[in-house]
């Protein structure tokens, strides 16, 4: 970790990689201990109190002023703030210090196409996908861009007068960079990372690209350990035993399981077929929905990205399930194509049995 | 992602891709083929637009989307005002979202809004694309093209029906194609006859001028080369109108649609320039036809010949100082800028007494033909009595009467 700087030089360097792995990981270790910092960052910006999200930001800033989550967050609370020109200067500067990270691009292109300026949201978002090629958002994003560019294109070849102007897409925000401690403290996300070491990191992912999938992994387990205890727990989740004990032996109730993936493929088969009732009924009235977005704006979201799809096609290959009690963890890679967007990406689902039913608590893309 | 396109393109240009370009038009290729680093040169040169259209179709033909979508981004970016760009742009992107089952391929409320522009595009595109299928045979000329002198650098033609023009370099060994262009012509169409029709002329005409661009309201854009119709041979027919120009776009458009003028032959603002840096003001032909006929240059001369002979018996006999038998070549309706055959014998007969009887000379013989209704002739040529240092440029409209040609005007340039 002294040499962290140092390292992050050479973060392009392709032979570096697996050093830089090794220290983005070691990077989430240290961010662990501050967790509470971005929960606190967190909690005012989703009360309202922006001032006051804002001056804590700096505040830690002043101390860690590299730090890409903080620094996120502060953009996140500058866009919701209104400073558009502060909020694209933020993560300007975090897509230049960290061009590894798809999410920075991501919201650069919210504010872009905010802006209208719909060219610069399609380069910031061309270069999350090149940066993450199974970046959903991006790529869900990416295609309203277009929708949107090729409107302005059909308006000028057909010298229509733009009498509809600027109707932004609503582009999806990236609200946390990367997805720390769940304020409800979910704990069911935690026995699927059972390899929390970050020396076990480096070892496991060599080959693919730097992206936040595998830099997701080391973070959301431990922070979600360390959630309910005091800040040193940390250290002990650094031990190399596993925390949960394995728990495919667990109680693999084989009903259990065939319980669990009949929910799963429910839940795609709505999606599939544009369900929205079932595909919503699917998650739990504990679901987190990503960053700090409110259940009924996700709902109202996941609505209209749905039904606004002529046809939706959802494979799910390699499909998973590891049963522990009533928590339930269903891993898959994800084929979703609809319309002209085909985006294949790996999925992990969190479900717990209520009643008699298998209800979606948490769902990641990408890990 | 398997990236949908554009059906009807994609079969026009696999064509292409079997066609490797054609020969002539591409004549000036290398020069726009340069690297990109001194591209704001060659990006204002003329026909790079429309190459660099083409390019993106072939890509699209070959389902190289992705790299369609750059340059088309690219070419957007240069050229805002290019429409059919802006199009083929937005289909690009659209692929993206939905499937594109045509070029402008729009929301059906767009292409309701848009009138006639949708359909004039697809235009645009189908006639800029068979100019590519379609070229003309290697080494051939449009057949009014009989002879031209070196008096005459360059010669235009215009196939309207292919919304084209081709410009011709005239080298001693004989015209050859250097360069063709989109063009646009009038809202109704050729055959030009009334004044305010909206259509262009057809027939056989020359550049009388170079308009200065800075006397040229936007609309004209980079330059005007007025024609001079109406020429004789729409004089005898009673035909009106004026200010047919060659000219360029204006700021709002890169090209216009093949049929938007009011009679006008509209070439894109670097074509035109080009144009203007290029021919000559009175002595460059532009010949105007609804198909142009291309044919061999030596079987032009054979088709020639009988009109030759006439025009060698005109000469032998003004050579020859016989008033009657000279007036036997002309016309009972002939005109000299105004004077009819009575009032300008006059001046006929001063010509004959500078001759004394020497023997003339015609140099530097240009012959245009032009077919339609009647068959028409247009000579130019340099009339010169033997011992005489300088003689008379002259031009002669003659038209064939059953197997006979006669002069239905004569006037001195």
């Amino acid at each position: 970790m002294r040499n962290s700087k140092d390292s992050m030089k050479y973060a392009c360097s392709p032979k570096f990689q697996p050093l830089r792995l090794l220290t983005l990981a070691a990077a989430m270790m240290f961010s662990v201990a501050h967790a509470d910092d971005y929960t606190d960052v967190s909690q005012l910006m989703r009360a309202g109190k922006l001032p006051e999200a804002l001056s804590k930001a700096d505040q830690y800033l002043t101390s860690k002023p590299k730090d890409p989550q903080m620094r996120f967050l502060k953009g996140v609370i500058q866009r919701d703030a209104g400073k558009t020109t502060d909020a694209i200067g933020t993560f300007t500067r975090l897509t230049e210090d960290y061009p590894e990270l798809p999410e920075p691009y991501n919201n650069l292109a919210v504010l872009y196409a905010g802006q209208s300026q719909f060219d610069k949201a399609r380069a910031a978002l061309e270069m999350a996908i090149r940066t993450n090629p199974s970046y959903a958002t991006a790529h869900e994003n990416l295609g309203d861009v277009y929708a949107k560019l090729a409107s302005q294109a059909y308006n000028k070849a057909l010298q229509l007068d733009a009498t509809n102007p600027a109707v932004a897409p609503k582009l999806a925000l990236i609200r946390e960079l990367f997805n720390p401690t769940s304020p409800k403290g979910q704990k069911s996300g935690a026995p699927t990372h059972s390899t929390p070491t970050p020396a076990a990191v480096a070892v496991k992912a060599p080959p693919p690209l730097p992206n936040p999938a595998s830099a997701k992994a080391p973070v959301t387990a431990p922070t979600t350990q360390t959630a309910p205890a005091t800040p040193t727990a940390a250290v002990t989740a650094e031990a190399p035993a596993p925390v949960t004990p394995p728990t495919t032996s667990a109680s693999t109730s084989g009903n259990s399981t065939k319980e669990a993936e009949a929910a799963v493929r429910s839940w795609a088969s709505a999606w599939a077929t544009k369900d929205v009732k079932t595909y919503l009924a699917a998650y739990g009235r504990d679901f987190a929905p990503p960053g700090s977005m409110k259940r009924s704006a996700w709902e109202n979201e996941r609505r209209e990205r749905i039904s606004n799809k002529s046809k939706i096609s959802l494979k799910l290959e390699n499909l998973n399930i590891t049963v522990n009690g009533s928590n339930a963890t269903a891993k898959f890679r994800q084929d979703y194509k609809a319309d002209g967007i085909a985006v294949s990406s790996k999925k992990t689902l969190n479900l717990v049995k209520n009643g008699d039913r298998w209800l979606i608590v948490k769902e990641f893309t990408g890990s | 992602m398997g990236p949908p396109y554009l059906v009807t393109v994609v079969v026009a240009l696999s064509l292409i891709g079997a066609n490797p370009v054609h020969a002539a038009a591409n004549k000036h290729v290398p020069k726009r083929e340069l690297p990109r680093q001194e591209a704001p040169l060659i990006r204002d040169s003329d026909g790079v637009a429309e190459a660099r259209l083409i390019e993106i179709y072939k890509l699209i033909g070959k389902a190289q989307n992705r790299e369609a979508l750059t340059k088309a981004t690219q070419l957007v970016e240069d050229l805002p005002n290019f429409q059919l760009a802006q199009l083929v742009y937005g289909d690009l992107l659209a692929a993206h979202v939905r499937p594109v089952k045509a070029i402008g391929d729009v929301p059906d409320a767009m292409a309701q809004a848009a009138g006639s522009n949708l359909t004039e595009l697809r235009e645009e595109s189908k006639r800029r694309v068979n100019a590519l299928l379609e070229p003309p045979p290697p080494g051939a000329i449009p057949s009014q093209f009989l002879a031209l002198s070196q008096r005459s650098r360059h010669a235009i033609a215009v196939d309207a029906s292919k919304s084209r023009l081709y410009l011709f370099e005239n080298t001693p060994t004989g015209l050859k194609l250097v360069s063709d262009y989109y063009i646009s012509v009038g809202k109704a169409g050729t055959s030009k006859t009334l004044e305010g029709d909206q259509r262009t002329p057809l027939g056989v005409y020359y550049i009388t001028s170079n308009l200065d661009r800075k006397s040229l309201k936007d609309f004209y854009g980079s330059g005007a080369l007025p024609i001079n119709y109406p020429n004789m041979l729409d004089a005898k027919r009673g035909k009106t109108g004026s200010g047919i120009w060659l000219h360029g776009t204006p700021p709002s458009q890169f090209s216009r649609p093949p049929l938007a003028t009011d009679g006008c032959v509209v070439l894109a603002n670097p074509d035109l320039a080009h144009l203007v840096r290029t021919v000559e003001v009175r002595t460059t032909p532009v010949v105007i036809a609804t198909q142009l006929h291309w044919v061999a240059p030596h079987s032009v001369r054979t088709e020639s010949k009988p009109f030759e002979d006439a025009l060698h018996a005109w000469r032998n006999a003004k050579t020859s100082g016989d008033l009657k038998q000279i007036l036997s070549f002309y016309t009972p309706d002939f005109s000299s800028n105004g004077k009819t055959l009575a009032q300008w014998t006059p001046t006929l007969k001063t010509e004959l007494a500078t001759v004394q009887g020497r023997t003339i000379q015609l140099k530097d013989v240009s012959m245009l033909r032009w077919t339609d209704t009647s068959d028409t002739m247009v000579v130019t040529f340099g009339e010169v009595a033997d011992g005489i240092r300088t003689g008379l440029t002259k031009r002669q409209y003659w038209m064939r009467q059953n197997s006979q040609w006669k002069i239905f005007f004569e006037g001195v340039l």
